[in-house]
């Protein structure tokens, strides 16, 4: 039987660039900006974080998929006109792990020296405008249009329902197990300021009791969608060491794909991430295991996809997830495996991932809400579906 | 950016790529894609089979399948399912190749609860919406084998 996906072969980048500047907006709901807005926002603050100045950004890495803020919207928020190096992969989702990545080989060739790398999202804002809100982009596709939307297989709530369900029926993970992820990730975001729920606290009673979406996916398993964005400063070792900020080394990097792509439905491997493919990638080029991460921030659209990647990277055997997050391993004072320490995507906000790279730069800095003691190595797992990534982040102690 | 199509969440039969699943449907027959070379089932339909080249055909399936994954969908995220919640959408792997997983919507399910992996059946039934007066197309919805006088 072929495989169900593939990793791709990154070139070594270990400890060849950093980042060194982190910049967020608020997150709120319906905020009434446009992403544009609030990517300058993000921009203005990663910028300054570095102790850097517009002029001095000569590359720029957004999302092609998603309108955004580009060179365009750079020059004219900032009153610039110099020339800079773009890639449209960049962004938020599986490419805030691979954008340091090619932002690498980008300083590397001398294309740039300071590329920023900025994700905003205004779907809170935008969301009367979109069919089926963040499925909107699915709904496009003709596929998914006329042989999933029609049998009510859509949009991303029902998909995770039937993948939830098929791991409880393979794996006997419990309601009380997804419930333990979302109770934990409430924790720390009640621990983050900024973080959407950070004043609203959440029990596993109140989860097993909330209104089911899609059964068995109740409403404490899905995300809310939010308006927000943030930004980070990526450079080579040498101008790094010389800036405002300790910096965040980028160790490993990994990037592996499903061979069904987005077509969810048809992957091989239902209950997987492709960060089977990913994940090992990272390991390898940063020369850690699993046992070496202190932080782990995965894309969490729904409890089970954390449950999936923290399997699928090898912190626990497949189909052992529910039962490690249960007891207690995934907060921040565990000493095991603290996970999305900001909230993640459920508690935190829906920005799709940047902020989960933002809080592993706070984690080894030493400046988040949920502090690590001595977090030396943080992990974004980055994941688009058909696409997972792997960041491995450290810093000089 | 909403979708233009104004039977949408209706399949658009006269699309080239899916058109002869919903006339197959329309006569009370299903057929998935499969290699017309090696023979392999190749779902979903596209230009060429991946491993030899050769062109898909639409092959005629027994209409047996097993369930894979359900959902009990309450709320509604289109305006067309409004009327429709609570409903059951599922993955059903058909039994001539358990790969191939169709989405569907599970029907005649009220006698008893559903369980991983039973023995289902297609029935082909007309889906419409609310939102789309007038309008319906044949489909093939699953329901637990021994709920009816097998396939209609």
């Amino acid at each position: 039987m072929e495989s169900w996906g593939h990793a791709v072969d990154l070139d070594d980048v270990r400890g060849e660039v950093a980042i060194v500047g982190i910049g967020e907006t608020e997150y709120t709901k319906a905020s009434g900006r446009t992403a544009t807005e609030i990517g300058a926002e993000a921009a203005e603050r990663a910028i300054a974080d570095a102790g850097l100045t517009p002029s001095d950004i000569d590359g720029l890495m957004f999302s092609g998929a998603f309108a955004g803020f580009g060179v365009d919207d750079f020059h004219r928020y900032f009153d610039t006109t110099h020339s800079m190096w773009s890639s449209p992969w960049g962004g938020g989702m599986a490419w805030a792990a691979t954008a340091p990545h090619l932002a690498a080989s980008a300083i590397a060739r001398g294309d740039a020296r300071y590329v920023l790398n900025v994700f905003p999202v205004a779907w809170a804002t935008e969301r009367a405008e979109m069919t089926g809100g963040p499925g909107e982009v699915h709904a496009q596709q003709s596929l998914k249009q006329n042989l999933e939307v029609p049998f009510g297989w859509f949009p991303q709530p029902v998909y995770f329902a039937t993948i939830m369900r098929r791991h409880m029926i393979d794996f006997g993970t419990t309601r009380e197990q997804f419930g333990a992820v979302a109770v934990t990730l409430r924790a720390h975001a009640n621990q983050t300021p900024g973080a959407v729920f950070h004043h609203r606290a959440l029990t596993l009673d109140e989860y097993l009791a909330a209104p089911m979406l899609a059964e068995p996916l109740c409403l404490f398993d899905s995300c809310p969608i939010s308006d927000g964005g943030a930004a980070y400063v990526v450079t080579d070792a040498a101008r790094a060491r010389d800036l405002a900020q300790p910096p965040a080394w980028v160790l490993g990097v990994g990037e592996g794909y499903s061979a069904t792509g987005t077509h969810w439905s048809q992957q091989r491997a239902f209950t997987s991430t492709p960060q089977v493919f990913s994940a090992p990638g990272a390991w390898a080029m940063a020369g850690i295991t699993p046992d070496d991460v202190d932080v782990l921030n995965c894309y969490d659209p729904f409890t089970v996809v954390s449950l999936m990647q923290i399997e699928d990277m090898g912190f626990c055997a497949k189909g052992e997830a529910g039962a490690f997050a249960a007891s207690g391993a995934l907060r921040y004072d565990s000493g095991q495996l603290p996970y999305n320490t900001h909230g993640g995507l459920i508690s935190h906000a829906y920005v799709l991932g940047i902020a989960h790279v933002i809080e592993c730069v706070r984690q080894l800095r030493g400046t988040a809400g949920a502090q690590v003691p001595d977090c030396e190595i943080a992990v974004y797992g980055g994941y688009t579906g058909h696409m997972a990534s792997t960041l491995v982040l450290g810093i000089d102690r | 950016m909403a979708i233009q199509r104004a039977d949408f969440p209706l399949p658009d039969v006269a699309d080239p790529i899916v058109a002869p699943f919903f006339a197959a449907a329309a006569d009370h027959e299903l057929r998935v894609t499969r290699c017309a070379g090696c023979a392999r089932f190749d779902w979903y339909p596209h230009d060429a089979c991946p491993v030899c080249g050769h062109a898909l055909e639409w092959a005629l399936v027994s209409g047996r399948a097993s369930l894979f994954s359900w959902a009990v969908v309450q709320r509604p995220f289109l305006p067309a399912f409004a009327a429709m919640v609570p409903f059951v959408t599922a993955l059903v792997a058909l039994e001539e190749d358990p790969a191939v997983r169709l989405c569907t919507l599970v029907v005649d399910d009220e006698s008893r609860p559903l369980v991983a992996d039973q023995p289902m059946e297609v029935a082909f039934r007309p889906l419409s919406f609310a939102t789309v007066p007038g309008r319906e197309v044949i489909v093939p919805m699953f329901r637990p084998i021994g709920t009816g006088r097998g396939p209609q």
